[in-house]
């Protein structure tokens, strides 16, 4: 029940009671009201203490899963399976499932090179950097699922070095108060060599034949549950979510403060209401981080309608120097600037979206955040790494947040054989066949020029405007 | 509705004719210790917010070489350790281990130092301290980098800021071949001015030998701390028939 719905069913109920009443007076009717004031208003707080506990779910969940990567990244195979529960699984790629905790340390113990450790061998890398959160917590906080993005740089020194790029859809579970990993499912988009990169590709003939070295050293307890081709095949792993209503974009809708009598439960009710305000935009803050993850997942394979659906009617698209697109259907032309909806094969476009500064209004209804993206591209065979700064605005549609605007500022292109020191490439200019509706925003070069792009928010500590320096 | 009218019409009677009161002091006393209870809980929320998000103002200040935006985040203790460059001691030496060692304010033509700063873990404690484990990785110059950051934050005034910026090398290495064999070592005290106050707090090589900072945290699940690695982890067991 949130403060708006309890204030006026206590406008009701005072009514309600004023009319049965023939005798006793106002004191009577205060004192009446008041045990239904006290009431609404413990209720009200079980209720807040419930919305904290799934704001605090998430985080704990954010922790669990970056603490299993910071384990694998250093050889800690015990310690990373110790964070499944006991009968949890793992799938990856089309290796099968694996079953149990054992099996899933054994998993570990040998895609890591076979070795109880902790610890690698000398000379061996293994980051796996968890990323781009989707978190959607059930509503009674017993289970949790999560997307995620998983970077990794793997090698060994003088032998190998390889990039590594995968989506997983994960489930958690909550026991004694614990969050854990329920099931873990990494879909492997690539492992692609230095050298040459992930352009250089040759498509997999069939999809169950890619089995890994990991796969075939120790075989999984059954099958795998989905099976497909890796890239340069576009393959999309099944979400979590449905494109329509999406539990992990909802929140408070904006909440009007409501005047409270200026008695001792008054100021108690009144308490409340900014507990329940700053509690709104804390929920908030977790939904817009899933909601641009969300964008982003959509954005990698070429899901154009999905993503434009989760813009506002009047919102704006800006990418680089590109020009402004006003209004969700030019912001769905905007996104088809990047290809053909559901791309093609040997086309990649990930925009990871990273290292969010989100800052929510007071009120509830409106935020801005900064992102960035380090951006992995290939098309006809031609790798491209990119480097850039979203800062973006949304809003608060009656408790589901949208984009209102998105703003791309590029800081760098450049072909993946011959890098960004001596090479970078120039950004694209406006569309001739797909024109902008305004001018860009902001004139500027990328890289070798190198420029500040606005900060929407102060500085930290000091709260001032930023300084220039 | 009708039914809490009917359940409070013997109270309202019982009222009437000098009854007991209908908000008894211990019903108020209850809940505002709940309310209490519920501003600390939201108020740890926003503390874990405003925690996690420190790491990421640095990196976006130092990708455009703010340097003071960057010392400013600092208490006036604050202490910077970078690389293995050794020890900064107070927020005016880390601003000057920035524009001193690191080049002057503002962003260089043909220079980019995108540090993207990753995956943070945070945990915060009772007394008004958190940590965080984070990762830079880094595209910049002419290579790549990949940084983990141990850093401790105190709330100071209301106001979150680092108290220990601790910043070791994992891996740098150049873009020609990447970390197959373009590695670049650590840094060291005297590798370029200014000198630090106090020496590394850790000497240790970067990949391709191995080194793990160590967590921070417990495991969330079991609670345990950190093992210590194994040194022989990966070594070939001579003389043993079932070395793998």
């Amino acid at each position: 029940m949130t403060a708006k719905s309890e204030g006026r069913k206590a406008l009701a109920m005072a009514a309600a009671i004023g009319l049965g009443l023939t005798f006793g007076g106002q004191a009577a009717i205060a004192q009446s009201g008041d045990a239904a004031r006290v009431k609404a208003l413990k209720e009200r707080i079980a209720e807040l203490n419930e919305q904290a506990r799934h704001v605090e779910d998430i985080n704990q969940i954010h922790r669990l899963q970056r603490a299993y990567g910071y384990y694998i990244d250093k050889g800690f195979w015990g310690e990373a399976s110790d964070l499944f529960d006991d009968d949890a699984t793992l799938e990856v790629g089309v290796d099968g499932v694996y079953k149990g905790k054992a099996h899933i340390h054994k998993y570990l113990v040998t895609q890591g090179g076979g070795h109880e450790g902790p610890g690698l061998e000398w000379g061996q890398l293994n980051m796996h950097m968890q990323l781009q959160p989707v978190i959607t917590v059930a509503k009674d906080g017993k289970t949790a699922k999560g997307r995620w993005r998983d970077f990794s740089l793997l090698g060994k020194y003088h032998v190998s070095a390889h990039w590594g790029d995968a989506e997983m859809e994960n489930s958690y579970i909550k026991e004694d108060g614990v969050w854990k990993i329920k099931s873990m499912h990494v879909y492997t988009n690539f492992i692609a060599p230095y050298e040459g990169g992930w352009a250089k590709l040759e498509p997999v003939e069939s999809k169950t034949g890619w089995v890994s070295e990991t796969g075939k050293a120790f075989p999984a307890d059954a099958k795998p549950t989905v099976t497909y081709k890796p890239f340069p095949n576009v393959f999309v792993p099944p979400f979590h979510y449905k494109a329509g209503r999406i539990a992990a974009i909802q929140a408070p809708a904006p909440m009007e403060m409501p005047d409270r009598p200026d008695d001792a439960i008054g100021k108690m009710e009144a308490a409340a209401d900014v507990q329940e305000l700053k509690l709104d935009t804390l929920y908030s803050e977790r939904a817009i981080e899933n909601l641009q993850a969300i964008y982003g997942f959509y954005i990698d394979k070429g899901m154009w309608d999905e993503a434009a659906a989760l813009f506002t009617k009047d919102a704006t698209y800006e990418f680089g120097q590109r020009g402004v697109y006003k209004g969700q259907k030019r912001v769905r032309d905007a996104l088809t600037l990047m290809g053909k909806e559901g791309l093609e094969e040997g086309q990649l476009n990930n925009y990871p979206m990273l290292q969010p500064i989100i800052s929510v209004a007071p009120d509830n209804k409106t935020a801005k955040a900064r992102w960035r993206s380090d951006v992995q591209l290939s098309k006809d065979g031609k790798g491209k790494w990119g480097a850039g700064v979203y800062e973006n605005e949304y809003v608060n549609v009656d408790g589901t947040w949208k984009l209102s605007k998105l703003h791309y500022y590029v800081t760098m292109w450049a072909n993946y054989d011959t890098g960004w020191y001596k090479d970078a490439l120039p950004m694209e200019p406006a569309s001739t066949d797909n024109p902008p509706d305004a001018p860009p925003t902001m004139v500027y070069e990328a890289l070798p020029k190198m420029v500040i792009f606005p900060y929407h928010y102060n500085h930290p500590v000091t709260g001032k405007p930023w300084s220039g320096e | 509705m009708l039914r809490r009218l009917l359940i409070l019409g013997p109270v309202i009677l019982g009222v009437c004719m000098g009854g007991g009161a209908a908000a008894h002091p211990d019903d108020l006393a209850d809940v505002q210790a709940s309310l209490e209870a519920l501003t600390d809980r939201v108020e740890r929320i926003q503390d874990y917010s405003d925690v996690e998000k420190l790491p990421r103002y640095y990196s976006y200040y130092v990708d455009k070489a703010q340097w003071r935006s960057v010392a400013d985040l600092f208490t006036e203790d604050g202490t910077l350790e970078i690389g293995g460059r050794g020890i900064f001691v107070g927020r005016e030496r880390a601003y000057e281990y920035l524009v001193v060692g690191l080049g002057p304010i503002g962003p260089r033509d043909g220079i980019i130092i995108d540090h993207q700063n990753l995956d943070p873990l945070t945990t915060l404690h009772d007394d008004g301290t958190a940590e965080v484990r984070a990762t830079a990785f880094v595209m910049g110059l002419t290579g790549w980098g990949h940084v983990y950051y141990e850093n401790d934050y105190v709330k100071e005034d209301g106001i979150w800021k680092i108290k220990k910026l601790h910043g070791p090398f994992n891996m740098y290495a150049s873009y020609k071949t990447g970390w197959i064999d373009d590695v670049i070592i650590n840094t060291y005290p005297e590798k370029f001015p200014p000198p630090p106050d106090l020496p590394p707090s850790v000497i240790y090589l970067t990949y391709p030998s191995y080194y793990a900072e160590p967590f921070h945290y417990p495991n969330p699940v079991t609670g345990k701390p950190m093992p210590k690695p194994d040194p022989a982890a990966g070594a070939l067991d001579y003389g043993k028939e079932d070395a793998q």
